[in-house]
């Protein structure tokens, strides 16, 4: 049996995941420890697993894994206190909310033995590894742009907190694109040219709420990131991952959640995207498991979350220079 | 865009005096479709007529609507304005002193998606506009050289993405600053552009430019998100009747327009006339055209410098 617990559930991913863990055979969610003990134990009621008062409790019982769903700026100090007790960590993004706090976190696992993977579970989203494996047969030629969204509805809570979250949108939304394009193409962002608005589109916000980032890679392509949080509360769902190639031989589009079904309820007074699409949290978390079975290194590694997150960092930096930036980042900035 | 052009003005209450274009071969054929003269010389022809509708590439738009100006005709000139900031001002210079009206053809203000979601705009169901996007391609044209040449066309931000430099422009105002990234200086034989805008009032704009699609892939696309809402019309869902054949069945036809009112290109010539009449303001002014090229231009500058551009104080350097 493989025991994990749950450290902090501010995320709401924290929801799904622990669905998607008690599909899996073998496989027992030991507890879970939330800061806030109202929430904590509404969600521990909602699954039917343990709470318990410290993430030290929680620990102390022996986990194989932890999952970690915090405010982004507690994923250091939650990452340096699993790592001295369980072996394997499944972070939720972006990793920290500076290049330092992310070394750190890669240091102390490495220090202790603990295997650090980051949570982007777009990578198992069943078109994006159509479009990965359509693109590393080569069938388009040499790719010449890349046009992407990660669009999203204004979450609020934390995530509008920068001492929590590190940033607005930009930093909630750049890191996922950033982490796929790097995994088709083996290659880095190398420059970042980015629009970053502050309460564009939600009145009084007070963090950035419009993210446009124009990028190049070190394979010669360019491409652009929209990261706006641009759907309103009356969108039919949540967000996009899109992206579109524009290739040497032709083209591809990618909208990766377009397995769906549209729903018009009274009751609920607005349309509604329902996915059937293949569930990418389950294709996550059966990863991370697999990690833990067969003790091999993760498929998503503490690296791949620190150069996402340069990105997101150089973004911002790019708009309070109005120039593009060069990637990568000085260390520690 | 001359046939285009005479087959409305055939549907207006005008009469269609003739033809002229440097290669006569041309203007015969149009003659011989649409009716009219043929005339050997742009002066030949400006002496027959009261407006002059200019279709040659904008290299030349300068020389033609100067000397239509100067001979007392209003002028109708396809976009963009000119190639070149120095002509567009000439031009505009020109006009204003014969008192002739120079209508810049930014024919998108008078596609009805493009209208009505201008209109959603100004009923404020949108709020305040904080990110807009849109997207304008389809395969290269092959139809004639000049828009391979960069030098002529100014490639495909010039003759294609300033047509949505023109409408972002008409719904959110002034433009700060732009960057573009795109395959304009690369020599190949497809071009494309991805173009970011920062406008005055803070919103944040995107516009793709494409002559990289695969044939048969023509397509338009806006998004428009405000503080209230937002709005979305993709030419890939507007398709009310899609018509396919076996194999074996007959040729696939294009489909006809469907209403003459619903007609961007006559409803922007039927536009055009009703400012000469007096009572309506031209919907595009001869300073929106400008502004516009401006804006392209400084995008195509910045996809040469890899930098932003301040649109405001840019200038062509020549």
């Amino acid at each position: 049996m493989i025991r994990i617990g749950i450290l902090s559930v501010a995320h709401g991913h924290a929801h799904s995941y622990v669905s998607c863990l008690k599909r899996i055979d073998g496989v027992q969610v030991v507890g879970v420890a939330d800061e806030d003990e109202a929430r904590g134990a509404s969600f521990a009621e909602r699954h039917g697993i343990p709470r318990f008062a410290t993430p030290e409790a929680l620990l102390a019982e022996g986990l194989d894994g932890v999952v970690i769903c915090a405010a982004n700026a507690h994923h250091r100090p939650l990452t340096e206190l699993a790592a001295r007790h369980t072996r394997h960590i499944l972070c939720e993004k972006p990793i920290a909310t500076t290049l330092a706090d992310a070394e750190a976190m890669i240091a102390a696992c490495e220090r202790a033995g603990a295997k650090l993977q980051i949570a982007f579970p777009v990578r198992f989203a069943p078109p994006v590894v159509q479009l990965q494996e359509l693109l590393r047969s080569g069938a388009l030629g040499q790719v010449y742009s890349l046009k992407t969204t990660n669009h999203g509805q204004m979450p609020g809570g934390w995530f509008i907190d920068r001492e929590l979250s590190g940033g607005g949108a930009v930093i909630d939304h750049t890191v996922h694109v950033i982490d796929l394009l790097r995994w088709f193409f083996d290659a880095e962002v190398t420059e970042v040219f980015a629009e970053v608005g502050e309460s564009l589109l939600h009145d009084g916000l007070g963090i950035d709420d419009a993210g446009m980032l124009s990028f190049t890679l070190s394979n010669g392509a360019y491409g652009t990131l929209d990261t706006s949080w641009s759907r309103p509360a009356s969108f039919p769902t949540w967000g996009d991952v899109t992206i579109e190639v524009v290739a040497e031989r032709g083209w591809a589009r990618l909208d990766a959640f377009k397995e769906r079904l549209a729903v018009y309820s009274d009751r609920v007074g607005k349309a509604q995207w329902v996915g059937w699409g293949g569930d990418m949290d389950l294709g996550l978390m059966r990863d991370f498991v697999a990690m833990i079975a067969e003790g091999r290194a993760p498929s998503i590694t503490g690296h791949d979350g620190l150069k996402a997150l340069e990105v997101a960092l150089a973004a911002y930096e790019s708009a309070a220079r109005g120039e593009p930036v060069a990637l990568p980042l000085s260390s520690g900035a | 865009m001359g046939s285009w052009h005479a087959e409305r003005w055939k549907a207006l209450p005008v009469e269609l005096a003739g033809f002229y274009d440097a290669d006569r071969t041309r203007a015969e054929a149009l003659a011989a479709r649409f009716g009219g003269q043929v005339f050997g010389s742009l002066d030949e022809l400006l002496d027959r007529c009261e407006i002059a509708d200019i279709c040659t590439p904008p290299t030349e738009h300068a020389q033609a609507t100067i000397a239509a100006a100067r001979a007392g005709r209003h002028v109708v000139c396809e976009k963009p304005i000119a190639r070149h900031l120095a002509d567009a001002r000439a031009m505009i210079e020109a006009c204003e002193s014969a008192g002739v009206r120079l209508f810049v053809a930014h024919v998108v203000r008078f596609f009805p998606e493009f209208a009505r979601a201008k209109e959603v705009v100004e009923s404020g169901a949108l709020g305040r506009l904080g990110v807009v996007r849109t997207i304008r391609g389809g395969a290269r044209p092959s139809r004639t050289a000049w828009f391979a040449d960069v030098a002529q066309s100014g490639g495909v931000i010039l003759d294609v993405g300033i047509h949505d430099i023109d409408y972002l422009r008409w719904v959110c105002g002034d433009v700060e600053r732009v960057f573009a990234r795109g395959l304009t200086f690369r020599g190949l034989e497809v071009d494309h552009a991805l173009i970011t805008l920062r406008f005055a009032s803070g919103a944040i704009g995107h516009i793709e430019a494409s002559w990289a699609f695969p044939a048969g892939n023509f397509r338009t696309f806006i998004e428009l998100a405000g503080t209230g809402g937002m709005l979305v019309h993709d030419s890939d869902e507007a398709r009310p009747l899609k018509v396919q054949y076996h194999a074996d069945g007959p040729a696939a036809t294009p489909p006809h327009v469907a209403s003459l009112e619903n007609d961007p290109w006559f409803r922007e010539l039927q536009h055009f006339l009703q400012t000469l009449d007096g009572g309506v303001e031209p919907l595009v002014t001869p300073h929106d055209a400008f502004a516009a090229l401006r804006i392209a231009l400084a995008a195509i500058e910045s996809v040469r410098t890899g930098k932003p551009v301040d649109v405001a104080t840019f200038e062509e350097a020549l």
